[in-house]
């Protein structure tokens, strides 16, 4: 039994679609209520919750394997798993962005930065060697610029129509974003074959010779 | 102070009650053996210099000490590992022959809030200063597989690797990205990695296979037969060679794509796993250059149990819950 915990919504749909699609029984999950925990019939046990909760439920060995975002990945402060695949699914990436004036603009103070992605945000900055002070939003991170509360933001971007759709575009993309599988440490080493069974599932046709 | 009456700092862990008897009890057990095999027990100060730790570079963030400034506005820090101590101490005192420590203690590190994780946790360990190579690789190790009985853990994993096998990969890979994508064992990163890397293939596909190069003597034979590589293949065979000659081979496999937890380890390798507990329970290896920091060539090498997770374990082992 392989206990699995996913990030609810979009990430949630597209991975059971991909387990799905390799013949793995997903009937469970797409007929699911609002059970939060439910086990398929090839012995995958699978609760769902939101992004950071699942890296929490992982550190603690609640579960062995997780399937969430890379963004929140590189905002977490918890780095001990193993990111072993790549979904290539949810494909998006972190960027800066502001009114098209910023990229010119002198600032002759810190600048003000609003994001949900803090961490981020601070690397980026300080791999830039710049000083700069960041607003914690939670949401809607666009309005920062908009109502003036900062000069800039860093943020998702997907299509970028809600950047368009505010005057706001990408000043600079900061990295990839998509779906990771990340397993913990120790599962690894006690469910071997289960695991790696499972990524050979999701890694595709090829096999490793 | 009336609103925290009843409360205990974040940092702090839940008083020990129920189990006290099991710790000390292999506290005991594990103190026999040790002492048994000329292991001479040191009870270490609470308190270093900070910079003892942050000049070393052994793997402890920086915010995860406890310190203070003192009286000299130095930083002081609450011990937050016992090899660096020892090793201190075994260069202050100008120690020239083979010298066998053992501890039992607890060490402090600061864990991110709301986490549910504790602060201090419980070690016990050896340091074998002064004793290269085989010989002090095979004291080592025996002593592990003779304790490892005593923790009453039932499905325990010992796994040793090496980190010659570590450092020889990394010169032939060399890309400095490698070392973070082996840690994470990603394996979509390894594949776009090998891909523009010009590699002969075998190469290629023992770097792909990494991830999954753990396993029983079995697996590291297979390596062995098929590694092109003279070192890498050398270094494999000392791992088996240590195998062969072990007292007991129970518990015992290798993992080939563990990574060294701290730069010093130069040699063999040792992690332990339960079932039961989210981090390893065993953690050691030869740290041959540790000892350079004092302007020391001294060979060493060392492990310590973590008791805390151990008793966690036992506890969550009892309850039978998976």
């Amino acid at each position: 039994m392989i206990k699995i915990a996913i990030t609810k919504g979009r990430i949630e749909k597209q991975v059971c679609q991909m387990l799905q699609a390799k013949g793995f029984d997903m009937d469970p999950i797409i007929h699911k209520d609002r059970e939060l925990l439910i086990e398929t019939s090839d012995g995958l046990s699978m609760i769902f919750a939101k992004a950071n909760d699942v890296l929490t439920f992982l550190e603690h060995g609640i579960v062995d394997v997780g399937f969430v975002g890379k963004d929140t990945l590189e905002d977490s402060d918890f780095h001990d798993y193993y990111e072993m695949l790549d979904l290539e699914i949810g494909k998006c990436y972190f960027a800066v962005a502001a009114y098209p004036e910023y990229k010119d603009k002198e600032f002759h103070r810190r600048k003000r930065i609003a994001s949900k992605y803090t961490n981020v945000a601070k690397k980026y900055f300080n791999d830039k060697h710049e000083d700069v002070e960041i607003i914690k939003l939670e949401g809607s991170v666009e309005l920062g610029p908009v109502v003036g509360l900062s000069d800039a933001i860093v943020d998702i971007v997907e299509t970028g129509s809600t950047l368009k759709a505010n005057g706001l575009e990408v000043i600079e993309k900061i990295s990839d974003i998509s779906t990771k599988m990340i397993v913990n440490k120790v599962s690894l080493k006690f469910k071997k074959d289960e695991i790696f069974a499972l990524i050979d599932a999701l890694k595709g046709e090829e096999e490793d010779a | 102070m009336e609103e925290v009456k009843y409360l205990i700092p974040e940092e702090s862990i839940d008083a020990i009650m129920s189990n006290v008897s099991s710790l000390r009890e292999i506290e005991n057990d594990l103190r026999h053996v040790f002492v048994d095999h000329g292991y001479l027990e040191v009870l270490m100060p609470s308190f270093e210099y900070a910079d003892l730790y942050s000049d070393m570079d052994i793997g402890i963030e920086e915010e995860k000490m406890f310190q203070y400034i003192n009286y000299e506005g130095k930083r002081v820090a609450l011990r937050t590992d016992f090899t660096v101590p020892l090793a201190r101490m075994y260069c202050a005192q100008k120690e020239t022959d083979v010298k066998r420590y053992c501890y039992f203690g607890k060490v402090y590190r600061k864990e991110k809030r709301h986490k549910g994780r504790s602060s201090e946790f419980f070690q016990a360990g050896i340091e074998l200063i002064g004793l290269s190579g085989f010989a002090g690789d095979l004291e080592c190790l025996n002593i592990i597989q003779q304790t490892a009985n005593y923790l009453k853990l039932k499905n325990i994993k010992i796994e040793i690797s090496s980190a010659k096998f570590y450092h020889r990969l990394c010169d032939i890979v060399g890309d400095r990205s490698f070392v973070d994508i082996l840690k994470r064992r990603d394996l979509s990163d390894l594949k776009k990695l090998t891909e523009h890397k010009d590699l002969p293939v075998s190469l290629k596909k023992l770097i792909l296979n990494l991830p999954k190069s753990f396993g029983d003597i079995g697996m590291l034979n297979k390596m062995i037969e098929t590694m092109e590589d003279e070192q890498l293949k050398e270094a494999l065979i000392e791992l088996k060679e240590l195998y062969e000659h072990l007292d007991d081979k129970k518990n015992l496999s290798f993992d080939l794509a563990m990574t060294p937890s701290m730069k010093y380890y130069t040699g063999v390798m040792i992690k332990g796993y339960s079932p039961y507990s989210a981090e390893t329970i065993i953690n050691g290896g030869r740290y041959d250059k540790l000892m350079y920091h004092f302007d020391r060539n001294v060979p060493a090498i060392g492990f310590s149990y973590d008791l805390s997770h151990i008793l966690r374990a036992l506890e969550k082992e009892e309850e039978g819950n998976d």
